[in-house]
């Protein structure tokens, strides 16, 4: 078949690669927004990676970002006896300002006191569990600071090494590190009380009941189940930021479809007479939407991956200008969006469709 | 001569009503036979191109009917008439109406795309059918890089691409000069003797009369009888003498389509005048 679609869109290379850049302005907009709703969507993931599978936390404790909790660190003790607990673990949670070097800066201090015959993943002990004089941050804080590995923090009196730096940062909006238990018990003074208690269930249990038993046991406490947690502290991002990126996707899909529309559109009306001359020695309907579906497609794709690519290089750029701007680019998103963009070369070639039948062939008599 | 391709019998066309009620063909009959190339002339707003519109399927008539091969094609849905354009007639036209964003051959291989030839039968047929107009040399050129002639040879081999039964053409040699005119009158005079095929010309040009099996005079929407035929020396159109404006001009007589071309003349006579008598 002759690439009469092609053809067409070549024969305008000027507007053709102007109509590309709008389509991958478009997917460029829509990608790094869903990149960035997920890359913030992961805050609260500290909760679901580490092993445990409820939360003690003091009653009326809302999340452990917007919210204070202090336990009796007996309560916690207590807790173990509880059927279907395999332990429990203390753990001491304080936003709290340290130095380096001559940076002053503030964290989400987190540590777990985790018994040391408790089997747990080395990556997650290499992760949040730090061995004494050591602190684990992430990559946002050490990009946002210019800290590095072997830096030494001073929180007070105590005095950590950075240990590690994590590459992967779940807490965008409060950046997390990790230090020993018994640092943290020097650092925040704390004796016998601890924020929450971790607690990790025997194979079997049934979290529900155990959640209902442990709160029967330990009044003045409620449990939460590890999804709960999560899910309490992503609430303030589901609510406030959602309603924008849904807002922004529609925008990008809407400036897509406008461009990819209007290009087939004027390239259609700009060919009418040749359309009329097919129309005329007997082009059927579907042979001329195959062409402005084609060429739909063509503009849409090349526009596709223009803004992937785009997308990856501001995204990487940004974040090196702005560490607090975590993406995540995840390839379901990809797929919808490419998806979306289908949907969107079908819908903006509706219109020159409707144009096309509507071009009388008798018009190429006319001189 | 061989059965009829073409048979329409009592066909009008009125635009608007009332008033402003126009005549455009105005019960027109005729026939045409395979191997025949009828050419139609006649003042322009006759109802030519609107005549030759109907034949091709392009535009329903009023009243009328028209047969392709004994098949009755006025009251055939749009979807029918596509299919007798893309397998049946061939089109032709003043203004080429190539497709100008594909190459030479590729306008003759999407007319074959259209008629269902596809791949390398369709690249191969298209070569041919060029090679035959003498474009063998031409096929990857851009249109827009062809002279009118080549041009219209073009538009000629698309035409015949679907291997048709009727080929229609309209004003095919007007925009091209008289080298190039003959040829492509040479050529329609091939086309309509080799194969089963028919030819109907619209033209003023009168030079087709040379190869024309017959010449139909249309005029208010209907066939009239052909009186001698005289050229406006303004706008080159032909038309009987007996409808045309005179003016004695030294020793000559001219003859007008309008009074608004012979007032032209008349501020202006050098610029008219031509070395030999026309008509």
């Amino acid at each position: 078949m002759v690439p009469v679609a092609r053809r067409n869109l070549f024969a305008e290379k000027g507007r053709f690669a102007i109509s590309i850049c709008g389509v991958a302005f478009a997917v460029l907009l829509v990608l790094v927004v869903l990149a960035l709703y997920r890359g913030f969507s992961r805050t609260g993931e500290t909760f679901e990676l580490l092993p445990g599978s409820l939360w003690i936390a003091q009653t009326g404790t809302t999340d452990p970002f917007h919210s204070e909790s202090l336990v009796q660190a007996a309560d916690i003790e207590s807790a173990r006896d509880v059927a279907g607990v395999a332990a429990v673990v203390p753990v001491l949670v304080r936003q709290m300002a340290f130095s380096v070097e001559d940076h002053d800066l503030s964290a989400r201090l987190m540590a777990l006191d985790v018994p040391a015959g408790l089997p747990v993943d080395d990556k997650i002990r290499a992760r949040y569990l730090p061995q004494r004089g050591v602190l684990v941050i992430d990559r946002i804080l050490a990009d946002k600071e210019g800290l590095r590995e072997g830096d030494v923090a001073r929180l007070g009196a105590v005095q950590l090494r950075i240990g590690k730096v994590q590459p992967r940062s779940a807490e965008a909006f409060e950046p997390f590190a990790f230090l020993s238990y018994e640092d943290a018990r020097r650092v925040f003074g704390l004796e016998d009380i601890v924020n929450f208690g971790m607690v990790m269930l025997l194979p079997g249990a049934d979290e529900t009941a155990v959640a209902a038993a442990l709160e029967a046991r330990l009044p003045g406490t409620q449990v939460f189940t590890r999804l709960e947690f999560a899910t309490a502290i992503r609430k303030e991002i589901d609510e406030s930021f959602l309603p924008i990126i849904g807002i922004l996707v529609a925008i990008g899909f809407t400036v897509g479809a406008a461009v990819v529309g209007l290009t087939i559109y004027t390239a259609t009306i700009e060919r009418s007479r040749e359309f009329g001359v097919m129309k005329a020695v007997g082009a059927s309907a579907v042979f001329l939407y195959r062409i402005v579906a084609s060429q739909s497609a063509m503009l849409t794709s090349a526009g596709f991956l223009l803004g992937l690519v785009a997308a990856l290089v501001v995204a990487r750029l940004a974040r090196e200008a702005v560490p607090d701007f975590a993406t995540e680019f995840r390839s379901l998103d990809i797929a919808g969006v490419l998806v979306g963009t289908v949907v969107m070369a079908f819908a903006a070639s509706l219109i020159p469709v409707r144009r096309i039948n509507a071009i009388d062939p008798a018009l190429v008599f006319r001189a | 001569m061989s059965e009829a391709i073409v048979r329409v019998r009592d066909l009008v066309k009125h635009f608007g009503a009332g008033e402003s009620l126009v005549r455009a063909v105005d019960g027109v009959s005729i026939d045409v036979e395979a191997g025949e190339l009828v050419l139609i002339m006649g003042p322009s707003g006759s109802g030519k191109t609107t005549l030759l519109t109907m034949v091709g399927g392009l535009l329903r008539p009023t009243s009328g009917s028209i047969e392709i091969r004994g098949r009755e094609i006025t009251r055939m849905s749009p979807g029918e008439l596509t299919e007798v354009r893309r397998h049946l007639v061939g089109f032709i036209f003043q203004s080429f109406n190539l497709w100008e964003s594909l190459s030479v051959i590729e306008n003759v291989e999407l007319a074959l795309n259209v008629a269902g030839v596809t791949g390398d039968e369709a690249k191969s047929r298209a070569r041919r059918l060029l090679e035959e107009r003498g474009l063998g040399p031409r096929v990857r050129f851009r249109c827009r890089d062809l002279s009118g002639g080549e041009k219209q040879r073009l538009s000629i081999a698309r035409a015949l691409a679907n291997d048709p039964l009727l080929l229609l053409a309209d004003e095919p040699t007007a925009n091209l000069d008289s080298r190039h005119g003959r040829e492509v009158m040479r050529l329609l005079r091939d086309i309509a003797k080799s194969g089963e095929r028919a030819a109907i010309v619209v033209s003023h040009d009168q030079r087709i009369r040379e190869v024309a099996d017959r010449v139909l005079w249309l005029e208010d929407g209907r066939f009239t009888d052909m009186g001698k035929l005289v050229r406006d020396p303004v706008c080159g159109m032909s038309l009987e003498e007996s409808a045309a404006a005179t003016l004695r001009h030294g020793e000559r007589i001219y003859y007008f389509c309008s009074q608004g071309c012979l007032r032209e003349f008349q501020e202006s006579p050098a610029s008219y005048v031509a070395p030999s008598p026309v008509g």
